[in-house]
């Protein structure tokens, strides 16, 4: 396939710094150095999808810009993608322009919340996704900081997201840098994530969780797996949970990545994922009298409080999301906090046939 | 002494699509008779104070008003609350949407207070001055840069409900206003 690149063209000195500086005042870099957006790497990256250059992938909020598949491959060239993992990017987009993820509310918001991408699939290794120890930051992996950091530069470049402008975000979060991390699946004792959404194994597929920051829980004093169970389902029902402020619990998933070495402990007493999340669901509640008055009135108006006084962080147990990656350490999980409303959205990568 | 050397690199912007904007509506008339449509959310306390305020002054004009509650922006409940808007602009003769006093429930009135100009009605978002900027950028990204705004104080929340009847009483004439109400 021939590319007509039609992106804007401009001369820049070559050496990294002069890019480097031009990104900042031109406001379309991240903050950190870049790579140059030659012709060159740009059809590279190109051919690694059989989508044309001119093809649509949709329009990004807040400002609707139109991403092009051009586009798209000139901010994942900036954020270092190798053009092997292009696809993936694409996927990404996808996955947030579907309507129920809801990047409307989500670009916008005063909350944290920004695109956390879950990968499974065979590519996983080739394309360097961390899925091991320091996962979810530290680890390095090309893949991992680079296709998380392509999808953020898009949201910026050609949606228009900006902090303070058109994002009311209050606080942000470093995953607003990009994050991306695989699932261990072969640690897991259960179905992978992309499997219980309907994938086959051998596809690559990118989840992107809107997800508020990584949550962090740990313990060292239990050797009951329904205890430490109950004792996590406790955690993720924080009172000041998004989850608990105004909707009913409908919307929305808390992702809960589960260490390889406590995975083994959960599946021995739940070897189907379903009966897992069963259980936290069944114990990630708080009683109403854990909130001051005011609180009750509002949670009890919304139909939150049940007949014994529980009030469920959410409506169903699938919207608890158990997940197996992290280091060996044990010790610890991580909870991925819902914004409420928006739901998981998957999407299978495309790639070009070999040449 | 050595030259610097240049390359050609491609920026990663884009300019959002341009539209002429869609019409804005006005009243033009008394609203004796009328049929206003007030639009909460189930998040905003201080805002359902004020538009119930609001309800009472609208009645005591000789008008009616259809109350509608937005509860979700996804999902089967955000799906219903939308179907909800849209059958509600039909039904009423101009309406109220609020409140934008947080990001998305700006982006969310503002998408629902454009629901009314789709239907060729005088539509009004109230928002907080905070989110004023983003109340108008969000309109404009949505193709209504007319969309008439009402800007409240900032913050609402927590103030006592004494406080908050009096900003009631004291922008409800420029609602009316803003709407093309004629006295």
């Amino acid at each position: 396939m021939t590319h007509a690149l039609t992106s804007e063209r401009v001369e820049v000195a070559a050496d990294g710094e002069a890019l480097y500086e031009l990104s900042l005042e031109g406001g379309w870099g991240d903050g950190v150095p870049i790579l140059a957006a030659t012709d060159e790497r740009i059809l590279a990256m190109l051919a690694a999808t059989p989508l044309a250059t001119d093809h649509v992938i949709g329009a990004l909020p807040p400002q609707y810009g139109v991403a092009t598949v051009e586009l798209v491959a000139v901010n994942a060239v900036m954020a270092g993608c190798q053009p092997a993992a292009f696809p993936h990017v694409l996927a990404s987009l996808e996955a947030i322009l579907t309507p129920e993820w809801n990047a409307f509310g989500l670009t916008t918001t005063t909350s944290s919340v920004f695109p956390m991408l879950i990968v499974n699939g065979p590519s996983r290794d080739d394309l360097q996704i961390d899925y091991r120890a320091g996962c979810m930051g530290g680890a390095g992996g090309r893949g991992s900081m680079t296709i998380g950091r392509a999808l953020a530069l898009c949201l910026r470049n050609i949606g228009g997201q900006r902090a303070g402008e058109t994002s009311r975000c209050v606080f942000g979060q470093p995953a607003r840098f990009g994050m991306c991390f695989g699932e261990w699946e072969e640690r897991s004792p259960w179905p992978s994530l992309a499997r219980r959404r309907g994938f086959r194994p051998e596809q690559d597929v990118v989840t992107a969780h809107g997800g508020k920051g990584t949550f962090p829980l740990a313990d060292i004093n239990n050797d009951d797996p329904h205890d430490l169970l109950h004792l996590i389902a406790k955690s993720l029902a924080f009172p000041l949970s998004n989850l608990y402020l105004g909707g009913t619990g409908e919307n929305g998933e808390v992702v809960l990545a589960i260490n390889p070495i406590w995975s083994d402990r959960f599946a021995a007493v739940f070897p189907a994922v379903e009966s897992l999340q069963e259980y936290l669901w069944d114990h990630a509640w708080q009683p109403i009298d854990l909130w001051p008055a005011g609180n009750q009135e509002i949670l009890r108006s919304n139909g939150r409080v049940d007949d014994d006084g529980r009030v469920s962080l959410v409506r169903r147990p699938d919207q608890i999301v158990p997940i197996v990656c992290g280091g060996l350490g044990s010790l610890h999980a991580i909870a991925l906090p819902s914004f409420g409303e928006s739901q998981m959205q998957s999407a299978a990568t495309v790639t070009a046939a070999p040449s | 002494m050595t030259s610097r050397s240049t390359i050609a690199i491609r920026l990663p912007t884009t300019r959002p699509p341009a539209t002429e904007g869609a019409p804005a509506f006005t009243v033009d008339a008394p609203i004796a008779g009328k049929v206003v449509g007030l639009r909460t959310d189930l998040a905003w306390r201080s805002w359902k104070l004020i538009a119930r305020e609001w309800a009472e002054s609208i009645h005591l004009a000789g008008a009616t008003t259809l109350e509608i509650e937005t509860v979700a922006q996804v999902g089967k409940e955000g799906h219903d609350d939308r179907a909800a808007v849209n059958a509600w602009s039909e039904k009423v003769d101009f309406g109220i949407v609020g409140l934008g006093t947080c990001g998305s429930c700006t982006s969310f009135s503002v998408y629902d207070a454009v629901a009314l100009e789709d239907h060729e009605k005088p539509s009004l978002v109230v928002v907080c001055s905070e989110f004023e900027t983003h109340a108008r950028n969000m309109a404009r990204f949505i193709g209504h840069p007319n969309l008439k705004v009402l800007v409240l104080p900032y913050p609402l929340e927590a103030r006592p409900a004494g406080e908050l009847l009096e900003i009631a009483e004291e922008y409800y004439p420029q609602a009316l206003e803003l709407l093309g109400v004629q006295a």
